[in-house]
């Protein structure tokens, strides 16, 4: 049976023993040895009813101190080696954060469609819909509604892409592809009463042969708003607002009056070299970038499609993606849009 | 379009700078294409006389010459040229001169003798191209003025680009409108004086016209005893600067009036007119004129012409004919004045290849009215007597027109708030007469006949926005209620299949609509096949771009092969655009959006944590898989398909509720070998049909709440039962508390027979209203196996 000297011995042994446990599972083992089930300690706490009750009280009484102790010492020690064992492991597990991470694989938008987005999206934003035509455009849709007399050059051979048919040129019936998004515009009117406030990006053709700044397939995005009271200066307001977002806040934007068969008054609209912000300088020459062609919906135009100009007017507006793109981001030669490159997908 | 500033000052009063010239010109229509400043570098060069010629003494080859440049005292230069004598006048640059070509001019020591100077070729100058010797100057020119004052060269010339509208802009006179209606100047026009002789030209020539419709009108003087040579240094100059070769004093002339009014001339021999006729006619078929730039030209019946008794001796505002050209040795001149019918011009010019500088105003409208200008110039500069009486055949008068303008219309289009007096104020410095109609906003305006572009309300409105000036006009937005903008269904659909293809790994791409139709031959297509139904172009830059796609896959094909030529081993990629194909009896051609599909090489280069791995079929399928998710839709289905371009082992088509949206899989080797291109993976699929088949309105489903079992099995089956077969039979005999099952391992070789295979399948089994018990699930998985050994033989392995 446990003295009070053999208690105090053995609590001395365990205090040893636990001080020099090294993980926690020798601790726990130290645990069990002296307080679990059947435990020195335990055993010593279970066998006092043999004892007489001055004996009990007072056996008592330092056992459960040592218990407690114990259980204390267990515990801070338990602590203690939680906090070595978590150090071990962080430095066990450190890593070389320069090796490179695992990327998930992921694709690139195509330049050009992510230019037509941006503008798409300002003119959502301004209240439009995103219209969308045929490729290969009846003349009727491409020149004639869009009031383009029948000698215009741009409906020579030398300048437009004709399809091969029975029938001689140059008639409304001819099939070419079309020189510019416009006919959407044609086609949407022709579909629907005003008001119209459409956007139409698409791919465009023209007989260039490429080179640098050439390509026989392009791509524009046309504007149009047919409404009741459309101003000239709803139209520079438009365009104002398009080019702040599009290039920034500080750019203003300058209309120089140009002759268009489809619109009346015509501008051809300039912005602001973001460089030299309108003084002049090496990239832009005189201050300005030309970047669309723009006017007032002709009243020809109107009529053709069944709207009464007195009671209508529109604007509409025409910009070609390729040369934004390249202006926008420096890109210095049109077929590099159209070769693919991955390294230049890639880029954007 | 040239425009000499100095002669523009002749006609309107101005101070601006010439820069601010062009801006104004730029931001009211007419387009400045650039400022050319004339003289620059001749500061220091002036007009010398030759006094005196004498050899060098140490050189054969120069010689000292004294220069007399109007100071007391002569200057002594060495020269080398020969084509100099006594008496020429010659430009000297001076010491310190720097000339265009960048020579700076110091006193030099030449074999002995000193240099004070240079005598100048006209390419050292930079006034020419003239390199064989000094530039011997016209006689009558001032000596020991500044070379380039004399010679007219302190001048800017502005460079204009004239839209076709605007055929009066195509004369300096109509520039200087212009001029005067941005400052807000009355212009001055030459005044004609005509001194006429006794002899009346009726007497000497007359004129028919045949067809009025194509020449409303034909005006002719005469002037004889003219002598011909060489323009005044003044004339001559001005032609210069503005672009056009001196040719002799009386042709000079008819140009100087085309550049100055814009009313092309011609002036005949009148010696070589046969029976002194003038007929304008059609051309007869078999006709033929030897043009003045001596080519042979054939005519035919649309081609109007100018005649004589016999022959033709022009094309009527084209060009002259050589049998009736002026010459060195002609005294006596017809000079024709016309106004023809614009859109013959343009026919005939075109059918010719034959422009001229008089075609090119006639083709878009010149004003009627001109010849005295010229004839009083030519008996000033080539002497001569001008004939009594002007001839003048107007059988089709061309009157100015009346437009009615509403000056409320004016500010309803332009968001303007112009008075009546602004707009009036306006369209009289442009020339147009304008009658407000009296208490009204109303106004006739009367359009001169050199305006023909003015034919409507909505011309005289822009006319007004442009001289009131774009940008002076306040911005504003369209105020509708009647907007309402976003992306239609179909195009959010198209949006998001894109996004989940470029998050997929592949990136878009962007190539022709035009293609080369021997591509299809490469890809093996059968002849008849409908990828050979082509849309042809009438008129293509070449083969490889003469038709319209068929398919992406070509060109998505060209793509591989460009970036594998220049080692970009690993590209994934896709497009999205049309293809064409010629269907008889349609109005136009069929055009339908595919979505194409392109896989080489690997997704990712080798890493230090993994190889790298190229991409099978299996890549490509789970790149389809994906979009058939993005598009919400799982009644798909694969079925075989039999096509040259593809690897018949290695393609499927693919199926959505029966209907057939396109094919994907491996390029077959002949394809690939056509192409020389790496192992690839393509597909096509209708891009239209995946949005009509999308399923937009995704429903919640309940998360389970009661726990799942799940079960493996492995089987050996024979190698040619495919994973399809097998899940079938799972699915139909696990049901209904079979959730999922999942192919998890597929193992052929080594420990399994010849012929066969092993597969794992994961089993989740789940009732949704209750945990389920271990052995419905045990017995589900017993009537599955039961039926896989059944129905396949299927050996069971665990
Ligand atoms: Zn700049």
């Amino acid at each position: 049976m446990a003295s009070r000297m053999g208690l105090e011995i053995m609590y001395e042994e365990a205090k040893d023993a636990i001080e020099k446990a090294s993980d926690l599972r020798e601790l726990d083992q130290i645990r069990i040895e002296y307080l679990g089930k059947k435990g020195k300690i335990t055993s010593v706490l279970k066998s006092l009813g043999k004892l007489s009750p001055e004996e009990r009280k007072e056996i008592g009484l330092v056992a459960n101190k040592v218990r407690q102790n114990l259980e204390t010492d267990i515990a801070e020690k338990q602590e203690e080696l939680s906090r070595l064992e978590i150090e071990r492991r962080l430095a066990l597990e450190s890593v070389d954060i320069t090796l490179p991470g695992r990327q998930p694989v992921f694709g690139n938008r195509h330049l050009i469609a992510k230019v037509i987005q941006d503008i798409t999206n300002i003119f959502i934003g301004l209240g439009y819909k995103i219209a969308e035509g045929p490729e290969i455009e009846l003349d009727y849709y491409n020149f004639k509604a869009l009031n383009t007399p029948a000698d215009h050059p741009a409906r020579s051979l030398q300048d437009t892409f004709y399809i091969k048919r029975e029938s001689i040129h140059p008639s409304d019936n001819d099939i070419l592809l079309r020189t510019h998004t416009s006919p959407v515009q044609i086609r949407v009117m022709k579909k629907q009463g005003p008001p119209v406030y459409i956007i139409a990006p698409g791919k465009a053709f023209r007989r260039d042969v490429p080179d640098p700044t050439h390509s026989p397939m392009f791509h524009q995005v046309e504007g149009l708003a047919v409404d009741k009271g459309i101003t000239f200066g709803d139209l520079k307001g438009t365009l104002e607002e398009f080019t702040r977002q599009m290039f920034g806040k500080d750019r203003q934007i300058r209309l120089r009056p140009h002759f268009f068969p489809f619109t009346e008054p015509s501008a051809e609209v300039d912005v602001s070299c973001a460089v030299c912000r309108g003084a002049g300088c090496r990239i832009c020459g005189t201050g300005w970038l030309e970047i669309l062609g723009a006017g007032m919906v002709d009243p020809n135009v109107l009529m053709e499609v069944g709207y009464n100009p007195e009671e209508v007017s529109g604007f509409a507006f025409g910009m070609g993606v390729e040369r934004i793109a390249m202006l926008m981001y420096g890109v210095p030669d049109i077929r590099m849009f159209f070769d693919n490159d991955m390294r230049f997908v890639k880029q954007f | 379009m040239l425009v000499p500033i100095s002669w523009l000052k002749d006609y309107v009063d101005f101070e601006m700078a010439p820069e601010e010239l062009a801006d104004q010109l730029n931001l009211t229509g007419t387009a400045v294409e650039s400022i050319k400043y004339l003289g620059e570098g001749l500061e220091n060069v002036r007009v010398g006389l030759i006094l005196d010629i004498k050899p060098h003494p140490n050189a054969d080859k120069l010689s000292i010459t004294t220069v007399h440049i109007g100071r007391p005292e002569t200057l002594e230069i060495v020269c080398g040229a020969k084509n100099i004598k006594v008496g020429d006048k010659v430009p000297v640059a001076l010491i310190g001169a720097h000339l265009p070509n960048g020579v700076e001019i110091k006193p030099a020591r030449i074999r002995g003798v000193t240099s004070y100077g240079m005598l100048c070729s006209q390419a050292e100058l930079k006034v020419g191209g003239d390199t064989s010797g000094i530039y011997i100057l016209p006689k009558d020119i001032e000596v020991g003025a500044p070379f380039a004052q004399a010679m007219g060269l302190d001048d800017t010339v502005l460079e204009l680009e004239i839209t076709p509208n605007r055929p009066d802009s195509l004369a300096i006179i109509g520039i200087a409108r212009e001029v005067g209606a941005i400052t807000k100047k009355k212009i001055h026009k030459p005044s004609i004086n005509l001194v006429e002789s006794p002899e009346k030209a009726l007497d000497y020539i007359t004129v028919e016209i045949k067809d009025p419709d194509l020449c409303p009108r034909y005006t002719a003087r005469v002037i004889r005893n003219v002598k011909i040579g060489p323009s005044p240094s003044w004339l001559a100059q001005r032609l210069q600067k503005a672009g056009m070769r001196p040719i002799n004093n009386v042709v000079d002339v008819t140009n100087y009036v085309l550049l100055e009014t814009g009313q092309p001339l011609h002036a005949f021999d009148y010696d070589t007119l046969r029976e002194g006729k003038i007929i304008v006619r059609r051309a007869r078929k078999g006709e033929h004129i030897t043009t003045i730039d001596g080519i042979l030209r054939e005519l035919d019946e649309s081609m109007l012409v100018i005649a004589d008794a016999e022959r033709p001796v022009a094309l009527a505002g084209i060009m002259g004919g050589k049998n009736t050209e002026v010459s060195s040795a002609t005294t006596n001149i017809l000079l024709e004045s016309a106004y023809f019918e614009p859109k013959q011009i343009m026919r005939t010019s075109r059918n010719l290849g034959l422009l001229s500088e008089s075609s090119a105003r006639f083709e878009k409208g010149v004003d009627p009215n001109g010849v005295d200008r010229a004839a009083q110039l030519i008996a000033e500069v080539a002497g001569g007597t001008i004939l009594e009486g002007i001839i003048d055949e107007y059988p089709k008068r061309i009157e100015p027109c009346k437009l009615p303008l509403r000056a409320n219309r004016v500010n309803e289009i332009l968001g303007t708030k112009l008075s009546l007096n602004d707009i009036v104020d306006i369209l009289e410095r442009l020339e147009l007469a304008v009658d407000v109609v009296t208490g009204t906003n109303e106004m006739w305006v009367t359009v001169p006949t050199f305006r023909p572009d003015l034919e409507r309300e909505i011309d005289l409105i822009e006319e007004i926005a442009r001289i009131y000036g774009y940008n002076n006009i306040e911005s504003s937005l369209p105020e509708s209620s009647g907007k309402q903008g976003g992306l239609s269904l179909q195009q959010k659909i198209a949006e998001s299949i894109k996004l989940r293809l470029m998050a997929s790994g592949l990136s878009e791409v962007i190539t022709y609509s035009l293609a080369d139709p021997r591509d299809i031959d490469k890809l093996q297509v059968p002849e008849g096949d409908s990828l050979r139904w082509f849309v042809k172009l009438m008129n293509p830059l070449s083969e490889e771009l003469s038709v319209l796609r068929t398919t992406l896959i070509p060109n998505l094909i060209k793509v591989l092969k460009y970036n594998v030529n220049r080692e970009q081993y690993d590209v994934q990629i896709f497009e999205i655009g049309h293809v064409f194909w010629h269907e008889e009896g349609k109005e136009l051609p069929d055009e339908e959006t595919m979505l194409g599909i392109a896989l080489t090489g690997a997704w990712k280069q080798d890493e230090w944590y993994e190889k790298a791995r190229n991409v099978d079929f299996f890549d490509l399928k789970g790149v389809i898989e994906a979009v058939m998710d993005e598009i919400g839709v799982a009644n798909w289905s694969l079925r075989q398909f039999n096509h040259p371009m593809l690897h018949p082992g290695r393609s499927a088509e693919l199926l959505i509720d029966d209907t057939a949206i396109g094919y994907f899989g491996e390029l077959h080797p002949s394809a690939e070998a056509d192409f020389d291109i790496p192992r690839a993976y393509v597909a096509e699929l209708n891009f239209n049909k995946l949005i009509d088949k999308a399923r937009v309105s995704a429903e919640f489903s309940e998360i389970p709440r009661y726990p799942s079992i799940d079960i493996d099995i492995a089987i050996l089956v024979d190698d040619l039962v495919p994973n399809s077969r097998v899940l079938e039979i799972i699915k139909s005999e696990g049901r209904p508390i079979l959730e999922q099952v999942r192919l998890f391992d597929l193992y052929k070789g080594k420990g399994i027979p010849e012929g066969k295979k092993s597969m794992a399948y994961s089993m989740t089994f789940r009732a949704p209203d209750r945990t389920l018990k271990d052995e419905e699930a045990l017995d589900a998985r017993e009537k599955i196996v039961a039926k896989l050994s059944k129905e396949l033989g299927a050996e069971i392995r665990a």
